[in-house]
């Protein structure tokens, strides 16, 4: 039975290599896309291990690791039809210390006009089949973005030290994922594009995504180191931060 | 169909001259998965990832494969040996790589397929991802995935297994996991003393082996619930805390405080062979366990309601002689089919 599957798959291929160019509905093209990512405090550039920034909770902080999974992205025209960009290609690393990282470079999008963007943050476990979802694993375990006794990402990493009124410094550590089933911070990401995107078979074009980093603190919710300075495995605050982080991207620029 | 298969070549030859080769398909015959009559559906999504004889074949060949840790010797099958239901025989908990020493007993491999969570924690959600904690632990495989691509990858007999058994030919993790998936799923212990009786295939219990599920029933049965022995669920059977380990059990995994000491109710099928017992192996015989149920519950916050008697003490009240019949009756679970099965043996 299958294969007389496979010789009917290769009678359809031969017969469609062989149809003739006749006019009828135009041949559907394909053009590329930048996503630029730029993880910013105050509007500014992030500097690792050196330059400090100040949270709501009046924490003096330094950042020594950021990285975080952007996944599943998807275009969404003005008449809501969707381009999903291959589930099984659409896991990405930002790593603020990987200057490559931070640019995804697309391609194979199907030409059109799109005015808003979708991305998963973190990676989304609960749906199967895992979609190449494992294949990302190499990616991860490079980074320290796997866990270790349990099967899964971390969806962020946020590392590095704090003070509270000019004390002495402690670290931090947050790393958010899902574990089992009852935490599942994966969240979906929709963001409008200021002005409309023009995916073309000819030109190149990018949307600029600004990342306040400073959200992760304070957002929807506030977290002070002080309470919980090593968010992990956390039921409380992990879902906090995770709700935090959703609210931390915008489109700041798209340039066709 | 074989003329309708001609006709389709014929056309094939007249659409168009084109002097390509024949296109002739990989031999990998799908392998019957079947549910035994007395089984519940699976949990495990079948037609996601429907087992073939050389998915299976590439399946076993990377349980049983030491290349898949870091050391070259500890495979899968290092701790999950077939004649003890796949468990790391008298070993109180798993050994890894350069003699390391994990924190908990290695638990059987069986009827995969019908689980709905993994490990002791309930740390991983689906049976293809299982693999990857054993695998990336330190004190157990401690090896990554990367690593174990570039093996394979130089190894020929492997590039020919994985074009042979998945469509994209690809040596990846995806493939990796499914494959051992589809070794792991076509493990069915179905076939002891119990199962024959259930499907009333002709097998009676001793009278021993029927008092013993009677007693079986009242004092077991809530937890150790259905055909396979357990209900799944995380629970606090009310061992002592080992300070050597200090497991936290179930709380590892969602953090919430209701949650500590809890560890996934053990299915019982082949209990007989899987000593010792306890997520850390603590109870070296099926006696033992009974003894802490009747004797050695300690009472902490999350301890299971159900041991919390009316009278304050704690426990299921067993007598000496329903602990002898409730083994015998253990003991009807054992399945010597499966232990002998060469389908999953390393030789």
């Amino acid at each position: 039975m299958k294969k007389i599957a496979y010789i009917l798959l290769t009678f359809l291929v031969i017969v469609l290599s062989c149809k003739n160019d006749d006019g009828g509905t135009p041949e559907p093209t394909f053009g590329t896309l930048a996503l630029d990512f730029k993880n910013t405090i105050n509007a500014t550039g992030i500097e690792l291990g050196t330059d400090s920034y100040t949270n709501a909770s009046n924490e003096v902080y330094t950042i020594s690791e950021l990285k975080y999974i952007i996944s599943n992205i998807v275009l969404i025209k003005a008449n809501g039809e969707e381009f999903v960009y291959p589930v099984d290609r659409s896991y990405f690393l930002i790593n603020e210390e990987v200057v490559a990282s931070k640019k995804i470079n697309l391609a194979d999008i199907s030409s059109g006009e799109y005015t808003k963007i979708k991305f998963g943050f973190g990676v989304d476990q609960s749906k199967y089949p895992l979609n190449g979802m494992t294949n990302f694993i190499p990616t991860a375990e490079e980074s320290g973005m796997l866990w270790s006794w349990s099967a899964g990402y971390k969806f962020i990493k946020f590392e590095g030290s704090y003070t509270v009124n000019g004390g002495t410094p402690a670290d931090f550590l947050i790393h958010v994922g899902s574990h089992g089933t009852t935490l599942d911070n994966y969240k979906e990401i929709t963001l409008d594009l200021p002005t409309a995107l023009t995916i073309t078979e000819s030109a190149s074009p990018e949307v600029a995504i600004n990342v306040d980093i400073a959200k992760i603190f304070d957002g929807i919710n506030t977290h002070s180191l002080v309470t919980k300075s090593d968010v992990q495995v956390d039921p409380v605050n992990a879902p906090l931060i995770a709700e935090n982080i959703t609210a931390m991207f915008t489109v700041t620029a798209v340039s066709n | 169909m074989k003329i309708f298969s001609y006709i389709v070549i014929i056309l094939i030859g007249a659409s168009c001259s084109s002097d390509k080769e024949d296109y002739v398909p990989i031999e990998n015959a799908a392998l019957q998965f079947t549910v035994p009559a007395n089984f519940p559906e699976p949990s495990y999504n079948v037609s996601l990832n429907p087992p073939t004889e050389k998915g299976f074949e590439l399946g076993k060949k990377l349980f049983y494969d030491g290349r898949l840790s870091s050391d070259g010797v500890i495979s899968c099958g290092f701790c999950h040996i077939q004649d003890f239901a796949f468990t790391h025989h008298t070993h109180i908990v798993s050994h890894g790589v350069g003699g390391a020493l994990g924190t908990r007993n290695a638990q059987p491999l069986h009827n995969m397929a019908f689980m709905k969570e993994f490990t002791w924690d309930g740390a991983a959600r689906h049976l293809d991802l299982q693999p990857i904690i054993p695998i990336t632990a330190e004190v157990e495989m401690n090896e990554t995935f990367s690593g174990i691509v570039k093996k394979l990858e130089d190894q020929p007999e492997y590039v020919k297994l994985f074009a042979e058994a998945f469509e994209d030919q690809k040596i990846n993790p995806d493939n990796i996991l499914k494959a051992l998936s589809q070794f792991m799923i076509m493990m069915i212990s179905a076939n002891t003393k119990y199962d024959k009786i259930e499907r009333n295939e002709g097998s009676v219990f001793t009278q021993e082996e029927a008092s013993g599920f009677e007693l079986f029933k009242s004092k077991c049965a809530s937890c150790h619930q259905g055909t396979l022995f357990t209900d799944q669920s995380y629970r606090n059977n009310g061992l002592a805390i080992d300070p050597q380990y200090n497991d936290i059990g179930r709380n590892r995994v969602t953090g919430l405080a209701e949650d500590l000491h809890k560890f996934k109710v053990p299915s019982l099928r082949n209990i007989e062979l899987t000593f010792p017992y306890m997520h850390d192996g603590r109870l070296k015989t099926l006696n033992d366990v009974l003894d802490h149920y009747s004797d050695g519950v300690v009472n902490s916050e999350t301890l299971e309601p159900t041991f919390k008697r009316q009278d304050g003490t704690l426990g299921i009240p067993m007598t000496a002689e329903e602990k002898l019949q409730i083994i015998a009756f253990l003991k009807t679970l054992t399945d010597d089919d499966f232990l002998n099965d060469d389908r999953f043996s390393e030789f």
